[in-house]
């Protein structure tokens, strides 16, 4: 009896391994929806990053508002990673191999959740577009599937340290930075700069992602008697050097990342300290007049939860996608992927909340035909929050 | 219930024919799953399962069984993840070597960990490990030799000529090592080291006086805990294939214990559905407000007391009362339920 269940279960499990295994994943489009996902932090120490993901949402929402794209609506899948890698690639997999599928991936914060799933999109030649991080690695290597829209901290290093030397008349610039990839950038950005100006960083201090205490750090740039201190740091510990430097009675001109460049955020927790420091934007200001920001704000009024800020994270997000929108209108009715990567790379000199963003068609030698957007502006935190733009676009290669 | 009438039938590892018989129904499932699941992400769900259940295994065996407490296994996971890929990278070892060894790179240092453990108890010990599993991950961070901050991307997995690339390979690699795993443990357990284990949890002092050596053993539970934790980080670095040591963080050494707790101290069984469950709240619970009525109900909740944007920390609040409910009504875990409706049923319908 009991060998002769044990023969039927196996029989049935059988059958089921022979039954299973021929559903094919889908591509993610519809005759009616085209389903885009992306990972953001919403909770967690970097849940504030999280609002790039929303703000992402808000411009499809319009987008759909609008009468969608050719006929489909875009269905967006959003889930919390909790910036955990592990979570990020549980999502991105769960999602893409669903029954109807994600037929592109939108930004996605934060360099490791991406590195972590950044083989598996190729590996299927899923479109990424815009990683909502500066790392180098989106586009060195160049990857078919993958466009990066959000310009290079390097570069950021690269054009604040020349309005630095040029406009300023700085000569000793020095650097504090976060000791990994994002901190490293800004060194070698700063070091090849003023490299071209004959000159060198006096002193270079990295901090850790644990320190709590600055003043040894300060110390040394205090007595390198720097006159200019580019902050690549998270902003807490942006805004704990500028407090810690004023109370030692050291006062160089600040500047620093995009990533501190949310001036009433930064102006709130450094409580009015901010103010002077000169940060690197890739997008126009949310207080911009420009039509498009203003009917992007309208979007917002009509969209958005109740309690969500109109700042520099959330409008990022709906830039970083802006040319992923303009490639699936472009790529008409008859939609698939291949077709929308052509489409992408045609892209060229598209204007939208962000700079100048220009593709090419695939080339594996070429991080450009990746790589979209090389431009920033440098703006000026005020006393309100508000921000002062001190040039205008540069492209700092 | 089962009455034992001589020392080897306490030993056996199966002490009843259906047990084996479901031991083998459940071999049988374990086969057929990922044939059987509607989309591969179950199977990295099942993936990330059977890593947990091969680190709870070997916690329990501390926490559970010894009696010692540790907040540090995101400290040994982590060790188990970077030596597995740095032998393989740099020393240029097969996986099917590489992974053993950093095993055991990972028990010489539960080893040494378990050395002041000697000396200290209970919250002093959980404090020791806690150092441990925090700034292990700091000092890799450091180091260039491991990739620094910017992490370490994994090699090829290949065993043999066998090429591991789906996810459906590794499931057989890393179930299969689960079962053979558990089984150790439960031999373990069953054996002499695992009654010394127990009779040092539940008084050392006595258990000295009858001949357990205090040192041996302890040391040892710390090292054979640290060696399941070591290995299942090896599996771990190859399921993401990409690790840095910032994925390595308190919560994670946390969240393990949670696994012990939930699924019952001391109990083999427990460990592995504890596993199972909180992996599976961890994966899932973003899902909740998708549920309906009481997504929009959780919703409002969220947006009126917890989160300034509405979107969902309430996951973990959720997470938290799901483990506190299981340890209010059954403190012994998902074992003790299961304890309770096995002597439920043995009486049926009286």
């Amino acid at each position: 009896m009991k060998i002769r269940s044990v023969l039927a279960i196996m029989a049935a499990l059988v059958l089921c391994v022979f039954s299973a295994g021929t559903a094919l994943a889908q591509n993610g489009v519809t005759d009616t929806e085209i389903h885009i996902g992306q990972w953001g932090p919403q909770t967690g120490p970097a849940a504030p990053w999280g609002a790039v993901a929303r703000g992402t949402g808000v411009l499809f929402d319009m987008v759909n508002a609008q009468g969608g794209i050719h006929g489909r609506k875009i269905v967006y899948h959003m889930f919390d990673d909790g910036y955990n890698p592990a979570k990020t690639m549980a999502g991105v997999k769960e999602l893409q191999e669903s029954s109807t599928g994600i037929f592109a991936w939108a930004s996605g914060v934060g360099t490791a959740p991406g590195l972590a799933v950044k083989e598996y999109l190729a590996s299927r030649q899923v479109p990424w577009v815009g990683p909502a991080s500066g790392s180098p690695h989106w586009s060195e290597p160049p990857q078919r599937n993958l466009f990066g829209v959000y310009p290079l901290y390097f570069l950021e290093a690269k054009t604040l340290t020349r309005y630095a030397v040029e406009r300023m008349g700085k000569k000793r610039v020095a650097i504090m930075y976060q000791n990994d990839d994002y901190g490293k950038n800004g060194v070698d950005g700063a070091r090849e700069e003023l490299a071209s100006h004959g000159l060198e960083l006096v002193e270079a201090v990295p901090v850790e992602l644990t320190d709590t205490d600055l003043r040894s750090h300060l110390l040394r740039l205090r007595r390198a008697n720097a006159d200019c201190v580019l902050l690549w740091l998270s902003p807490t510990h942006a805004v704990m050097s500028v407090g810690t430097a004023k109370a030692m009675n050291f006062t160089p001109q600040f500047m620093s990342t995009s990533t501190c460049s949310d001036f009433p955020l930064m102006i709130h927790i450094s409580k009015g300290l901010w103010e002077g420091v000169i940060t690197a934007s890739f997008g126009e200001l949310p207080t911009s007049g420009s039509p498009l920001m203003l009917e992007y704000r309208k979007a917002f009024d009509q969209f958005a939860a109740r309690e969500e800020r109109w700042g520099v994270f959330f409008t990022a997000g709906m830039g970083f996608v802006e040319p992923m929108v303009q490639a699936l209108r472009n790529a008409g009715r008859d939609l698939t992927r291949e077709r929308f990567i052509e489409e992408m790379e045609k892209i060229q000199n598209f204007q939208g909340i962000l700079g100048n963003i220009s593709f090419k068609p695939f080339d594996a030698n070429d991080p450009s035909s990746r790589q979209g957007q090389y431009e920033v502006f440098l703006i000026e935190c005020l006393a309100n929050g508000d921000a002062r733009r001190l040039t205008g676009w540069i492209d700092a290669r | 219930m089962d009455r034992k009438r001589s020392y080897y039938e306490d030993v056996a590892l199966f002490d009843s024919k259906a047990k084996l018989f479901w031991f083998f129904v459940l071999m049988a499932f374990l086969v057929a799953y990922p044939h059987i699941v509607p989309s591969n992400s179950y199977i990295y769900m099942a993936n990330l399962m059977a890593i947990n259940i091969i680190v709870v295994l070997g916690l329990n065996l501390l926490v559970g069984f010894t009696g010692q407490i540790s907040l540090g296994h995101a400290g040994f996971f982590c060790v188990g993840a970077y030596a597995t890929i740095t032998l393989m990278i740099h020393a240029g070892l097969p996986f099917i070597v590489a992974l053993p060894a950093a095993a055991l790179i990972s028990a010489l240092l539960g080893f040494l960990l378990g050395l002041p453990a000697l000396r200290l108890e209970g919250p002093y010990l959980s404090i020791a490990t806690l150092g441990f599993g925090i700034s292990i991950t700091k000092v890799i961070g450091k180091m260039q030799f491991f990739g620094g901050r910017q992490g370490l991307h994994a090699p090829e997995l290949t065993i043999g000529s066998w090429n591991l690339d789906t996810d459906l390979d590794f499931y057989y690699l890393a179930v299969g090592l689960t079962v053979l795993l558990t089984i150790a443990a439960r031999n373990i357990v069953k054996t002499r080291v695992g009654r010394a284990f127990i009779a040092i949890r539940e008084d050392d002092i006595a258990a000295q006086t009858t001949g357990v050596n205090l040192t041996y053993y302890k040391t040892l539970a710390f090292a054979l805990s640290a060696f399941y934790t070591g290995l299942a980080g090896g599996l771990f670095a190859f399921v993401l294939r990409f690790i840095e040591p910032e994925m390595f963080t308190l919560l994670m050494s946390i969240l393990f214990l949670a696994m012990v707790v939930v699924g019952g101290l001391g109990s083999i069984m427990g460990s592995i559905t504890g596993a199972v469950l909180i992996t599976w709240l961890d994966l899932q619970l973003r899902h909740i407000l998708t549920i309906p009525y009481i997504g929009d109900w959780l919703r409002t909740l969220s947006q009126s007391w917890f989160s300034i944007t509405g979107v969902s920390n309430i996951q973990y609040i959720v997470l938290g009362t799901i483990v506190v409910l299981i340890m209010v009504f059954e403190p012994l875990g998902l074992y003790g339920l299961w304890i309770r409706a096995k002597k439920y049923w043995k009486t049926w319908p009286f």
